[in-house]
């Protein structure tokens, strides 16, 4: 009997489609056409496609997607690979990339960085930080900063000393001179963050591992 | 060999010029060879501060385009005997009239035969700010305790600190002790940790630099005056000593001073 091309698993989540990674692209996409037209499910389930060591391009994928879900009766949760392209994993590296400066942010100086920046020392006003990831400032911050400039409104800005001028994550813009009461009445060790209702909002830097637990890159401990 | 320090301070109307005149007199006095050179090419006043606009034979473009010596376009302040010099500035044409190159190597001409040379800066950070840091060893940058003094001073020290000089350190001129007392401007240590750089000396205001500036004579040379105390400090600094910050309070009357401004009601 030939070899089968699509795994059917079910788990607590839904389905999970495993996918042949050795055979021709051609033959999957037949076989999985096959699979999933079969039937017999009832109503609407979540399902995993696992590529295994095969990659595919974005429309690849796309394709996949709408091969599972053209009957309707299948929804696409997740695409996922063991494989990286070799620019994909430096993208990835930069992004966790997390650089450290020492000294003072003055008026005019723009500082950037792929990933996190951690600033020992302070931003003065117009002074301007920009970040893919994160921005911790260890000394006041006065000036200008934007955290996860290339979209991830997942990142958050932390300071000693919070007074900046403006604070953007992601595309989302707030000049401090409408600043909220909360900044007002605190400045020491705040954090900037876009909350649930996809608002920049304020908190004490002690919330951050309720906000993000998913930020500690710290393992085990005792 | 003599070492050159510019002063400079982004913000216009800080009291650079000032500052140049006063510290070269001060240095004059206390026995250094000096030279002062104006780099704000096309609006000089260094000269008209000095008092000395009626000398001025050869400018620094001459000098820089070759027309004339250096030594020639040297003006002596006669007041301080062979000591202080001034390089006037053109005031026909502009700053794009010399390059950096060109500044550099006047400065190290200087040095070789003063012991300092003082270069004053002109407001901005174009082309003539580069010329003047050009040839410079160390920095001295000047602010007045005011909001945008202080964002002015913090750009340019940013902008001095990617040149290949010592860290730069500060003057905060014109102090009105009433305003910083009373909370109205910026005080001392607050300027000082804003800017986060070394204090070279303060200066407090007074009416009598104005004077002096159009008498056309340093107000360090009035001994009593509490600005000129400061540029002196700051010239003792300058050459090593630690001498400690001016007191900034009012002067207290004594016991008898009190009674007797009384009775002179």
């Amino acid at each position: 009997m030939k070899k089968q091309l699509v795994h059917i698993k079910g788990t607590k989540d839904g389905l999970v489609l495993r996918l042949d990674d050795q055979c021709a692209y051609v033959d999957l996409l037949e076989e999985l056409q096959r699979k999933v037209s079969e039937g017999g499910i009832d109503g609407k389930v979540d399902v995993q496609v696992h590529l295994g060591n095969r990659y595919c391009t974005n429309e690849q994928k796309k394709e996949l997607i709408q091969i599972v879900q053209g009957l309707g009766k299948m929804l696409v949760s997740k695409v996922q690979s063991d494989v990286l392209t070799v620019e994909e994993c430096n993208q990835k590296m930069l992004q966790k990339n997390c650089d450290t400066y020492v000294g003072i942010v003055r008026s005019g100086q723009i500082l950037r960085a792929t990933g996190d920046i951690i600033v020992i020392g302070d931003v003065n006003p117009n002074g301007r930080i920009e970040a893919g990831g994160n921005i911790y400032v260890l000394g006041k911050l006065k000036g200008i900063v934007h955290a996860g400039v290339s979209g991830n409104a997942e990142a958050v800005i932390a300071a000693s000393h919070f007074e900046p001028t403006h604070v953007l994550i992601a595309d989302r813009v707030e000049t401090m001179s409408n600043e909220q009461q909360f900044v007002q009445t605190h400045t020491e060790q705040l954090c900037a963050y876009i909350d649930e209702h996809g608002i920049i909002s304020y908190d004490h830097i002690q919330e951050v591992r309720n906000l993000r637990p998913s930020f500690t890159t710290f393992k085990g401990g005792s | 060999m003599g070492e050159a320090i510019v002063i400079t301070s982004g913000k216009g109307g800080v009291g650079k010029t000032t500052t140049t005149a006063n510290l070269g007199t001060a240095l004059a006095l206390q026995g250094k060879k000096v030279c002062l050179v104006d780099t704000d090419i096309g609006l000089r006043n260094l000269d008209v501060v000095l008092g000395l606009e009626n000398r001025i034979i050869y400018d620094l473009v001459d000098v820089v385009e070759g027309r004339c010596k250096v030594h020639q376009a040297l003006v002596k302040d006669k007041r301080v005997d062979e000591k202080l010099f001034l390089l006037p500035a053109a005031q026909t044409t502009d700053k794009n009239a010399v390059n950096p190159e060109q500044m550099k190597s006047l400065i190290d001409e200087l040095k070789r035969d003063f012991d300092y040379v003082l270069i004053d800066c002109p407001a901005g950070i174009e082309q003539g700010y580069r010329n003047a840091v050009a040839g410079a060893d160390r920095a001295i940058v000047v602010a007045t305790p005011e909001i945008s003094a202080v964002r002015d001073a913090d750009r340019i020290i940013g902008l001095l600190e990617q040149e290949e000089i010592e860290p730069p350190k500060l003057i905060i001129n014109r102090i009105r002790k009433h305003l910083m007392t009373s909370g109205d401007t910026m005080d001392i240590t607050e300027v000082t940790a804003h800017l986060s750089i070394d204090l070279l000396g303060i200066i407090v205001d007074s009416e009598d630099v104005i004077s002096s500036s159009n008498k056309g004579e340093p107000i360090v040379m009035d001994p009593s005056n509490k600005a000129s105390l400061g540029y002196r400090n700051i010239a003792r600094r300058i050459l090593g000593e630690s001498v400690p910050l001016v007191a900034l309070e009012d002067e207290r009357k004594g016991m008898f001073a009190k009674i007797k401004s009384i009775f002179a009601k």
